[in-house]
C-alpha cells in the first residue's frame, strides 16, 4: 500500500462566530468567517446548493445549508433550534469560535440554467437552501429570464427572509408571490397551500424553458410535485434539495443513502426524474 | 515460485518471527464454543489455535475500531482540535478467507474511489494479513459458512501476506505479498514438491464437498432487486422478522457504516468518537427534527440489503458486500441472515412472476 498522508477531511476548521440575527421564532441566521483567511478564500469558491458541516465542540457536528450565494460577501448559516448541537449552537455569542467543514455536496448546476427561466417554490424555512441558488440568479439577472418564487409558510411569523425578498424584489425584478396557511389581522395576502399560488388570478408560471425548485416538508412537496407535473412540467426540469441525517460528508458514514445515492457526494440536489429512480421514497 | 512448505511445529515459530515486527493478533479459545482474536503474548502463546470456529466478531475492528477516537478537542479561549492517529504495526494471524475477503472489501471501500479514509489508511497501512485456509471440516466449518456462495473460500486467492494451508503433517504457505515472501528466507520454509500440490488440489477438492446448511444463491437476488422486481410484501415478510438489534452489522466483516458522537473526558476536554452505527436501528436515519424516512422496520432490513446486494454498489465497490462467513445466520435472532433472506427474495420473487 502506498504510503500517503492525505488531507484529515473530518477536520474542523476554526470559525469565529460575527454576530447573529433571529429570523423566525427558533431560527437566527449566523454570520461568521474562517479564523485563517486562507481557509476563507478557498471556503469562498463554494457553489450554490452545496452544505457544509458544523461542529460546536463539545456538543458534536450537524450538517447546514449554506444560504448565502458566492456572490455574496458574508458567510452565515440558517439554522432552526431543534436538536442538542443547533441549541448549542443557538448559545454561542459574537466571538465564540466554532468549526465548520465542507462545502460538501453537488450544488446547483447554475450554468445549464443559463436562458431558462427559474421558478422557485419553498415551504417554511425551505427556503433556507434555495436562498443560495435565487440570490445568485439574481446577481447574474442577465442570464437568467423570468424569476418567480412562490414561497409558504403556516403564518405570517413562519416566513423568512422577508426584508431581503421584499428588498430584492424591489431592486432586481422578480416576481414573489407569498401564502399563509393561516392569516392573522396583519395579513392581508394570499391564505392557502403553496400550490394554490399557481392559480391565483394575474400569475402566469411559463412552463415552456423553465426550471422549477422545490424544497420544503414533505407533504408539501409531494403537493407541488403533482400541481407542477399537471401544469406540463418534465421531471428532468423539476430540482429538488434534499435533506437527511448526515455524519460524515464524505459518503462514508451511511446515513444519509436514498437508495442508489448517497445524499451528501450525489446530492444534496436532484431532479425529479433522479429523485423517482433513487429506488427508495424520500 | 511464492509457495513453501513448513513443518507444523514451526508454526509457533512463524508466530515469533512475526512478534519481532508486529504486534501479532491471533484466535483463541474462550470458554465452550466462543472463540476470539487477541494479542499474542508470552503467556498465551502456545493457546494459538489454527483449526477452531470462526471467532464470533470479525478481525474487522483492527482496520475499523468499534469506537475510535478522531479528535480531541480542548476548550479554551481558542479551541484546540487535535486529530488523533493510530497506526500500530499489527499481524493478523489466522484469519479465514472470508474475513481476508471482507477486509478487501474494506480497502475497496474506504481506500477506493476518490476519497480515502485517513483513519482506515493509517491502520491499513501497517496490517500484515496471514490467512488461513479452512480443511477441517467440523473445527474450520459450521453449520453457517457459505463462503462458497460467495465465492470467498474455503482458501482465499488474494489479498493476503502469508496463507497457510494445513496438508495434514505439514503447512503450505503461500506468499501474497513482497512483504510476505521476504519470510521465505528464513531456514523454517524449504521448497515444495509438486506432490505438495497435488495434495493442496485434493484437500481443497474435499473440503468443498464438506458445506452444511446455509447456501445463497446470490445472483438471481442480485438480478430481481436491481430490476425492482422484489414485491414490498416480501420485505414486509422479512422486516417482521427483524427485532431491530443490530447484530448483523456489527457482526458483519463488510458493514461499513458509522455515527459520530462527542464524549466528555475532562473539564474542558472532549474527544471526537466513530463508532459502529447499524441500519436496523431506528434512529439511523432520523432526521433532528424527528423526521424518518426509513420509520419502518422491513424498509430498514430492505436498506441493509439493497446495499449489499443491488448490482450498482457491487459495481461500485468491484465485491459483494457479503463474504459468506455465517455470522449473521448465527448471531440472528429472527433468522434473516444472509442466505435465508436471499432464498425468501428469490424464491417470493420468482413465484410472483410466475403468476403474474
Amino acid at each position: 500500500m502506498r504510503e500517503q498522508r492525505p488531507e484529515n477531511v473530518y477536520l474542523p476548521k476554526i470559525a469565529i462566530l460575527d454576530r447573529v440575527e433571529e429570523e423566525i421564532a427558533d431560527v437566527r441566521t449566523f454570520y461568521w468567517h474562517f479564523e485563517d483567511p486562507a481557509e476563507q478564500e478557498a471556503f469562498r469558491r463554494f457553489l450554490p446548493g452545496q452544505f457544509a458541516q458544523v461542529s460546536v465542540f463539545g456538543a458534536g457536528e450537524f450538517p447546514a445549508s449554506l444560504p448565502p450565494s458566492p456572490t455574496e460577501k458574508d458567510l452565515f448559516f440558517t439554522v432552526r433550534r431543534v436538536g442538542s448541537v443547533t441549541a448549542a449552537l443557538h448559545q454561542l455569542v459574537p466571538g465564540d469560535k466554532f468549526g465548520v467543514r465542507g462545502p460538501f455536496g453537488n450544488g446547483f448546476p447554475m450554468n445549464t440554467y443559463c436562458g431558462q427561466n427559474l421558478l422557485f417554490v419553498a415551504g417554511g424555512i425551505g427556503l433556507i437552501p434555495l436562498r443560495s441558488c435565487l440570490n445568485y440568479a439574481l446577481d447574474n439577472r442577465h442570464r437568467y429570464g423570468k424569476i418567480q418564487l412562490f414561497y409558504g409558510a403556516r403564518g405570517l411569523k413562519d416566513l423568512m427572509y422577508l426584508g431581503a425578498l421584499r428588498e430584492w424584489e424591489m431592486s432586481r425584478g422578480f416576481e414573489c408571490y407569498l401564502t399563509v396557511d393561516r392569516a392573522d389581522d396583519q395579513w392581508t395576502g394570499h391564505v392557502g397551500v403553496v400550490g394554490s399560488l399557481f392559480k391565483k388570478p394575474g400569475v402566469s408560471v411559463p412552463v415552456e424553458n423553465t426550471t422549477a425548485f422545490v424544497c420544503g416538508p414533505p407533504i408539501m412537496f409531494r403537493f407541488v410535485i403533482r400541481d407542477l407535473k399537471m401544469m406540463g412540467f418534465h421531471d428532468t426540469n423539476i430540482v429538488s434539495t434534499l435533506e437527511r441525517y448526515m455524519k460524515c460528508g464524505v459518503g462514508k458514514c451511511g446515513h444519509c443513502c436514498i437508495g442508489l445515492a448517497y445524499v451528501c457526494v450525489d446530492g444534496p440536489v436532484f431532479t425529479y426524474e433522479q429523485i423517482k429512480r433513487l429506488g427508495e421514497d424520500i | 515460485m511464492r509457495a513453501r512448505i513448513t513443518a507444523k511445529a514451526d508454526m509457533l515459530t512463524l508466530v515469533d518471527l512475526l512478534r519481532e515486527e508486529y504486534e501479532v493478533v491471533a484466535p483463541f479459545y474462550g470458554r465452550g464454543r466462543d472463540t476470539y482474536f487477541d494479542t499474542v503474548t508470552d503467556a498465551n502463546r502456545h493457546l494459538v489455535q489454527i483449526h477452531i470456529p470462526n471467532p464470533y466478531y470479525p478481525p474487522k475492528r483492527y482496520v475499523f475500531p468499534q469506537i475510535e477516537r478522531l479528535l480531541q478537542i480542548h476548550l479554551n479561549d481558542h479551541p484546540g482540535i487535535q486529530p488523533t492517529y493510530e497506526a500500530p504495526r499489527r499481524a493478523l494471524f489466522g484469519i479465514r478467507s472470508c474475513d481476508t475477503a471482507g477486509i478487501d472489501h474494506l480497502d475497496r471501500f474506504y481506500l477506493g474511489r476518490d476519497f480515502k479514509d485517513t483513519y482506515y489508511a493509517r491502520h491499513r497501512q501497517n496490517l500484515f494479513l496471514v490467512n488461513v485456509v479452512c480443511t477441517d471440516p467440523d473445527l474450520d466449518i459450521d453449520d453457517d459458512c457459505f463462503c462458497l456462495c460467495a465465492d470467498t473460500g474455503p482458501a482465499a486467492r488474494d489479498h493476503f501476506d502469508l496463507q497457510l494451508m494445513d496438508l495434514g503433517d505439514e503447512f503450505l504457505v503461500v506468499a501474497g505479498s513482497a512483504k510476505g515472501e521476504a519470510f521465505f528466507a528464513h531456514p523454517i520454509f524449504r521448497k515444495g514438491t509438486p506432490a505438495h500440490l497435488a495434495r493442496r488440489r485434493e484437500i481443497l477438492g474435499n473440503v468443498r464437498k464438506r458445506f452444511k446448511l446455509a447456501t445463497s444463491w446470490y445472483w438471481s437476488t442480485v438480478r430481481y432487486i436491481t430490476n425492482e422486481e422484489v414485491e414490498d410484501s416480501t420485505w414486509e415478510q422479512i422486516g417482521n422478522r427483524c427485532l431491530e438489534c443490530g447484530g448483523c452489522s456489527y457482526m458483519c466483516p463488510t458493514c461499513t457504516c458509522f455515527t459520530v458522537t462527542e464524549r466528555k473526558v475532562g473539564p474542558a476536554d472532549y474527544e471526537r468518537l466513530r463508532i459502529w452505527d447499524a441500519c436496523a436501528l431506528g434512529g439511523f436515519t432520523r432526521m433532528a427534527g424527528g423526521f424518518n424516512p426509513r420509520r419502518a422496520a422491513h424498509d430498514r432490513r430492505n436498506r441493509r440489503f439493497f446495499r449489499k446486494l443491488a448490482h450498482y454498489f457491487i459495481q461500485r465497490e468491484l465485491s459483494v458486500a457479503c463474504v459468506g462467513c455465517g455470522r449473521c445466520v448465527e448471531v440472528c435472532h429472527g433468522d434473516i441472515g444472509m442466505p435465508n433472506v436471499v432464498e425468501t427474495v428469490r424464491r417470493t420473487t420468482a413465484e410472483s412472476k410466475r403468476h403474474a
